[in-house]
């Protein structure tokens, strides 16, 4: 999409006095605003050469709107920009990449039904042919040699996109902008949507990137992460800069308390180190293969968190799943608390199974469809009054979780896909809390959302474990499974690799052996 | 103040879904403007007549493929497959069957028809769209072999008429009403309309919140069929004919009136069951204007296409406009 941009002051040209030739790129008094929600309030920012900039803040507080804006996906209300000391006023996300600034942005960019190397090439077919003739030999060598510029040579870029699993997709993407070799990388929270090697691509990336006096914006959720890689910080708070640090002012808790603008108060994770449950085994899987299970067992007890761990593709999502009756076994079955075999979606419901799909935005919420719609669509059968739906049972059982799990929001009415990460989140474990459920599937239950926000979801899960609420809670993330379970298992190659007890001892260094 | 801003955004946004609401309704308020102002403002009873005679029957049928719609998809095979039930619903009254056996013969058709569309893409996994498609073909070589050779067929009028008793429009508006009443709970008020509005909105979310696929999109397609089969009903008591012409345009119609109606392009949770008739009051109406303006059928089909596409846009640009408002994100 193209647009025309209509700067504020844009008459009075470049200010030269305040231009630094260290500054790759400069944003000034930018403005964005959405009918009457400010996103952007004058937010000034400035990205050194050779640096990795981390842009930082809670969900909605402007961070993809201000990069969106600089990669030309979408025009500033008013404000100026400058790159490389000149006015700056990208027509487009591709006319943005040709000049310069190449983005990865948080969704999926790739079209699954095309090939690898066609999405790569995606813009750029004239190139690739004569004569309205695309060259297929031409666009596979090329982004054979995109692939390899990031350090992947195993992926045949013949193969359509959606061979790869969407993790993987995720490479296309970073292919197609590296190749371009940008002056800006902007990352945007993109390492929580890859695989290991995804992450660890990226991250080779942004060194290289540094280390060639080009520069990085980089958003993540993950604080870690984000002190790790980067080498300055601009904290963003409600559309308005709070506060930039180097890189030796960065503190953990300084950050905290900069992106939320209070402290953090109460417990992290779980404060206990108590890893005891009930006895009695809620949801048993024996001998699961298939899908990349290779024969796994495992017993999840009333009242325990157990934690499964891994490399992303070490199967533990696929476990997820096939724990909740989406994918079936080839062989082995799935028990719940009552004997019943849990052989699709719907008898797993029927047994007080709910499931937090790692993919939220595809497989959990209905985006284009109101927070109410969302809550009760695991809800139907329970609010049903011999097949009816009284509009008044059901506007209570909505508000009630909307209330219970605070989501900011302006109704129950409002469209699940405009809210942010973390209030997306709570609508889907309003939607399983709402529906009861006694044994909780989550696969990455915190991923993309805020501080703030996972400290209430590590909480709420804390509460339901207290409440007798059994859960299986998938991570990448080793800190919060160390956090918050009972019991770890880590998986490595569709098996159990190895089981862990809830200790005040155990550290990441410990499990990583058995990941790899 | 992030409090404020979410108050002002959720005034703003109900006042715009109310505009979005009511926005078919002024499309309907504006056609029965531009019919009274064709008729002089005296409309007779021959006028009203008219548009009773061919709203009824369009209206059932659209608000019967509501449900269709709902899961984002549509069946085109409607047309065809409401002349084969008036052509089976003719062969069986000639037979003897009676009016009761007419009706049942008309609604048993649309149901199988129904049925077998829904039944074939749930076990061949196929688009239902591209099913519906393959069942035109079929129904519309049907027509044919069922007229054999004829280019109509007719009530005999050497048996005793009851039909005659029921061309009315009274008999016809009552249908229409009963039937519209009973899918506005259905869509509305029931697990069937809520998982229909699941599914449209999406598959992959409805499978992992235990909604059956085949078995909503065969529920869908019965209800959806059942319309049909009434609608045949009444066509017959209106035309007492059937020709290989007969229902060749209504499939598209009905297309139409539902996305006059105000439905989403796409289905899923702003599905609106009254879009079938409030957009076959309009089409109707409009159909009316041109013929009085003395527009010709093949202008006229220009004019409607156009207008068709005009509505198509707008509901468009109002369906990326709620997905682009990122700002709404609190």
């Amino acid at each position: 999409m193209r647009f025309k941009h209509d700067y504020a002051g844009e008459a009075q040209g470049l200010d030269i006095n305040t231009q630094n030739d260290n500054v790759l790129v400069e944003v000034r008094d930018m403005v964005k605003t959405f009918g009457v929600v400010t996103a952007l309030n004058k937010v000034n920012i400035q990205v050194r050469r050779g640096e990795i900039l981390g842009l930082i803040g809670e969900n909605g507080s402007g961070k993809s709107t201000v990069t969106s804006i600089i990669a030309g996906i979408q025009a500033p209300t008013s404000g100026r920009m400058f790159f490389n000391g000149s006015p700056w006023k990208p027509s487009s996300m591709t006319d943005a990449l040709n000049k310069g600034v190449g983005m990865i942005v948080q969704e999926s960019g790739v079209i699954a039904g095309i090939s690898i190397a066609e999405n790569i090439a995606l813009g750029e077919y004239d190139k690739f042919g004569k004569f309205g003739f695309l060259s297929k030999n031409s666009l596979i060598d090329a982004a054979a040699k995109a692939l390899s510029l990031i350090g992947v040579d195993d992926v045949d870029p013949s193969l359509p996109a959606f061979a790869l699993d969407l993790q993987d997709r995720k490479i296309i993407e970073i292919a197609k902008v590296w190749a371009k070799q940008p002056d800006l990388f902007i990352v945007d929270e993109t390492t929580t949507a890859v695989s290991q090697r995804g992450r660890k691509i990226l991250y080779d990336l942004m060194e290289r990137q540094k280390a060639a006096g080009r520069s990085v914006i980089f958003i993540s959720h993950d604080i870690d992460e984000v002190i790790n890689i980067c080498t300055r910080l601009t904290v963003l708070r409600d559309g308005n800069v709070v506060q930039s640090l180097d890189k030796a002012d960065f503190s953990l808790d300084a950050i905290k308390r900069l992106m939320i603008g209070r402290e953090l108060k109460g417990d992290y994770y779980r404060s206990d180190y108590d890893g005891s449950c009930g006895e009695e085994v809620v949801l048993s899987a024996r001998r699961l293969t298939g899908h990349s299970l290779n024969d796994l067992s495992l017993d999840l007890h009333k009242g325990e968190i157990l934690g499964i761990g891994g490399m992303s593709h070490c199967g533990m999502h696929p476990l997820g799943k096939m724990l909740f009756g989406f994918l079936k076994p080839i062989s082995g079955e799935v028990v719940a608390w009552n004997g019943a075999r849990i052989k699709n979606v719907s008898t797993a419901m029927k047994n007080a199974l709910g499931y937090v799909s790692k993919d939220r935005d595809a497989e959990a919420l209905l985006l284009r469809a109101p927070i109410r719609d969302n809550i009760v669509s695991a809800g139907i059968d329970k609010i049903a009054k011999a097949g009816f739906i009284f509009p008044g049972v059901e506007k209570a059982y909505s508000k009630k979780q909307v209330d219970d799990f605070q989501i900011k929001c302006s109704s129950d009415e409002q469209f699940a896909g405009q809210l942010s990460g973390g209030n997306k989140q709570k609508v889907v474990f309003g939607k399983w809390v709402g529906a009861e459920s006694r044994i909780m599937i989550l696969d990455c239950p915190t991923r993309g959302i805020d501080i703030g926000v996972k400290q209430a979801m590590y909480q709420l899960m804390y509460r339901l474990k207290r409440e007798g609420v059994s859960i299986i809670m998938i991570s990448e993330e080793l800190a919060e499974l160390i956090g918050m379970a009972d019991r770890l298992l880590i998986m490595k190659d569709g098996r159990i690799s190895k089981e862990f007890e809830r200790s005040e001892s155990l550290t990441e260094a410990q499990i990583i052996d058995y990941m790899v | 103040m992030e409090n404020i801003l979410q108050r002002q955004n959720g005034g703003a946004r109900r006042v715009n879904n109310i505009f979005k609401k009511l926005l078919p309704f002024a499309g309907l308020v504006l056609m029965g403007i531009l019919y009274l102002f064709s008729t002089d403002f005296k409309p007779t009873a021959f006028h009203i007549q008219t548009i009773i005679d061919q709203v009824t029957v369009m209206a059932i049928m659209s608000t019967g493929a509501v449900f269709i719609f709902s899961l984002g998809s549509f069946d085109i095979s409607l047309g065809v497959g409401a002349a084969v039930a008036v052509c089976l619903g003719i062969m069986a009254y000639n037979a003897g069957s009676g009016l009761p056996g007419m009706f049942a013969v008309c609604v048993v058709v649309g149901l199988v028809a129904g049925l077998i569309n829904s039944t074939l893409s749930a076990v061949f996994k196929m688009p239902v769209f591209i099913m519906t498609m393959a069942m035109m073909s079929v129904l519309t070589a049907m027509l044919q072999i069922l007229l054999d050779g004829a280019t109509d067929l007719k009530i005999k009028s050497d048996i005793a008429d009851p039909i005659k008793a029921l061309d009315n429009q009274w008999l016809r508006l009552a249908f229409m009403f009963a039937f519209f009443v009973i899918c506005l709970v259905l869509f509305n008020f029931t697990k069937i309309g809520r998982r229909n509005k699941i599914l449209g909105g999406s598959p992959k979310v409805a499978e992992q919140t235990g909604i059956s696929i085949a078995k909503q999109t065969i529920i869908t397609f019965l209800i959806s069929g059942f319309a049909v089969g009434i609608a045949a009903f009444l066509l017959i008591t209106r035309s007492r004919s059937v020709s290989s012409n007969t229902g060749t345009s209504l499939g598209m119609d009905v297309m139409m009136a539902i996305v006059f109606g105000g439905m989403p392009l796409s289905g899923g949770a702003y599905s609106k069951i009254s879009a079938g008739v409030v957009g076959s009051f309009s089409m109707v109406l409009l159909s009316q204007v041109l013929t009085m303006q003395g527009i010709t059928t093949g202008w006229s089909q220009v004019y409607r296409a156009v207008l068709f596409l005009a509505v198509v846009f707008v509901a468009s640009f109002s369906y990326r406009e709620k997905m682009l408002s990122r700002a709404e994100m609190f």
